[in-house]
């Protein structure tokens, strides 16, 4: 408990200097205090406030949210199915999304529709991760193996991915293109409204997480077990499970495909704070949207003159953070 | 006694194949039940149900009745059988490092609304059940680190948490040193709660238990005290194995040997013994 109470005010504090960092790089120079005049609602001039407003603020928040969303998912993910490699990605939800996303550019580029690809391309990821979480359910379900969720969501990723594939392979090159750049991920075209969606769901997640949480522990020391303490497993697993789908397909329609965040986080988190639900959720939250925002950071200013797609930054972080792990746990063996 | 929990002819079949067939038995208050019998022989299936753990599927069909404190056990809801049972799992292996209180805190699930916040007489309850069963320095201790025996201990103090009048325990001595296996069987007997365990270790059932249901194909085939249900010839036909029986000189029990030598050969087993 005593570690709890100074860990956790630790972390807000690294959140806040990481959405101070966010909002202070940047292609426009600024200074410290030009950015805090207009926080406060005193901009000097209409540029400053511009890019503040409406660059840099919506892409640290969305950051620090879809951070958070991710990370959460992860955890509850790995919680309630009981393992430690389960992540959204794994569920299907990337290769749903991209799935939906070709779909929409394929389809909708050619017709009248086509100046609405920018609402049209997010509303179709997000139904296609909801669709392959659908898919990977109910053949857990079929199964009757509600445990075998996360290698059904491996069959149904592959399952997807070729199928997004051989529509690409034969699609128009520029709207290929489009595609292959938004699954890498970026935040270079988030607006404020996206944050206020994505906000809304990871704090309806995590509320019902709290009020959850206690059953959802319970499920760490097997089904059999949770339902002799009066744990509906099926119905929690489900619930959390849907919630996490909507928690990723939603980030994933806004922000393209942000791998490991989800698998990661969950595992700094049990070595720092510990494994219960609650600490897991709160500590992946805090450590996940900070995590983001200084990888959004990273992809703004390493190379000048252009932005490396977030994914990329992700994915290459969480495989050396796994060899780390694994050089470690074969040396402490 | 006041009877706490009655089974009658209870059947599931699962699959076409009958698990368990005709089950009828009584529980009273505070009894220590032992369920012995072959593998296969439906004890672990016969728990499962007690505990209201079976779902009736397309393949899957249960019949007759439990009946707990004289109200049948499908008109109770799960938070209120939690209330009631406590179950040891025969294998409990968490995927994280829980510690030993995270683990007995869960006891107090079935008595917790979803909002209750835990207090400091929650953690008391969980101190004073980890006391209980000889663990009060370990509640930080990670479970996964402890021992075979400590950790059913922990389990035995969740149960405790979790106040059910009726502890389950399946094959709580599996995998446990001699003298674990005493001070486990020891622990649930002096917790004067009503118990019924599965026990594969006939002469531990033997001493702890002071009623034996002797199961074979999904059958109860015989219910009484120790004398009445260890005879040679029903072990004998049970386990497909010759047997000896003999009176324990320091407990008292029957005592049960088993030899894959025939039958004619007993005199001889028994002068080995004896020698």
């Amino acid at each position: 408990m005593h570690k709890l109470s100074l860990i956790i005010p630790l972390l807000i504090i690294v959140t806040l200097i990481s959405l101070t960092a966010g909002l202070s790089f940047g292609p426009a120079t600024m200074t410290n205090s030009q950015i805090f005049n207009c926080i406060v609602g005193q901009c000097s001039d209409k540029i400053t406030d511009m890019v503040i407003w409406q660059v840099r603020v919506p892409r640290v928040l969305v950051a620090l949210v879809a951070g958070m969303g991710l990370a959460i998912a992860g955890a509850i993910l790995q919680n309630t199915t009981r393992n430690p490699l389960a992540d959204p990605y794994l569920f299907g939800i990337i290769s749903g999304a991209g799935l939906g996303a070709t779909l929409a550019n394929i389809v909708i580029t050619d017709s009248p529709l086509g100046e609405q690809l920018y609402i049209a391309l997010p509303l179709a990821a997000f139904l296609g991760a909801l669709f392959a979480i659908v898919i990977v359910v109910l053949i857990a379900k079929l199964l009757q193996r509600m445990e075998q969720l996360l290698l059904a969501g491996i069959a149904v990723s592959f399952m997807l991915t070729a199928l997004t594939q051989f529509i690409l392979y034969f699609g128009e090159p520029f709207a290929t293109n489009r595609v292959i750049f938004w699954l890498m991920g970026s935040l270079s075209r988030v607006e404020i409204s996206n944050f206020y969606v994505i906000a809304t769901i990871v704090l309806l997640t995590l509320s019902i997480i709290i009020v959850l949480h206690r059953q959802i522990d319970a499920l760490l020391l097997g089904d059999e077990s949770a339902a002799s303490l009066g744990v509906n497993v099926d119905k929690l697993r489900l619930l959390m499970l849907g919630l996490c789908a909507a928690l990723s397909a939603t980030i994933v329609a806004y922000c393209g495909g942000i791998g490991f965040v989800g698998l990661m986080i969950p595992h700094i988190v049990r070595q720092l704070i510990g494994v219960t639900t609650l600490k897991l959720v709160i500590g992946s939250a805090l450590i996940g949207g900070s995590f983001l925002i200084w990888v959004d950071i990273i992809a703004r200013s390493a190379l000048e003159n252009a932005e490396i797609p977030i994914g990329i930054i992700t994915s290459a972080l969480g495989s050396l953070f796994f060899l780390f792990i694994m050089v470690r746990t074969r040396n402490s063996a | 006694m006041a009877i706490q929990l009655k089974v009658r002819q209870l059947c599931w079949q699962a699959n076409h194949k009958k698990i368990l067939h005709n089950i009828c038995f009584d529980v009273s208050q505070g009894e220590v039940i032992g369920i012995i019998g072959p593998n296969g022989a439906g004890k672990t299936s016969l728990l499962r149900c007690l505990t209201n753990q079976i779902k009736k599927t397309q393949h899957s069909q249960l019949s007759g009745s439990i009946f707990l404190k004289n109200k049948a056990l499908h008109h109770y809801n799960a938070k209120q059988i939690a209330q009631c049972f406590a179950l040891v799992a025969q294998k409990t292996a968490p995927i994280f490092s829980l510690t030993v209180a995270d683990i007995v805190k869960m006891g107090l699930i079935p008595h917790r609304n979803l909002f209750s916040i835990h207090s400091d007489h929650d953690k008391e309850q969980v101190q004073l059940a980890l006391h209980k069963v000889g663990l009060g320095h370990a509640s930080h201790q990670i479970f996964d680190k402890l021992s075979g025996g400590e950790q059913q201990r922990v389990l035995i103090a969740r149960a405790l948490v979790q106040k059910a009048q009726i502890l389950i325990l399946d094959e709580p001595t599996n995998h446990l040193d001699v003298y674990y296996q005493h001070h486990i069987l020891q622990l649930v007997k002096q917790l004067k709660i009503t118990v019924i365990m599965t026990v594969h270790d006939i002469n531990l059932a033997s001493q702890y238990c002071q009623r034996l249901l002797l199961m074979h194909q999904g059958q109860l085939v015989c219910d009484g005290s120790p004398t009445d249900v260890l005879t040679e010839q029903q072990l004998s036909q049970v386990f497909n194995l010759p047997c000896l029986l003999e009176k324990d000189p320091i407990t008292h029990h029957p005592r049960v040997y088993f030899s894959l030598a025939h039958p004619n050969q007993r005199k001889h087993i028994k002068g080995d013994f004896n020698a």
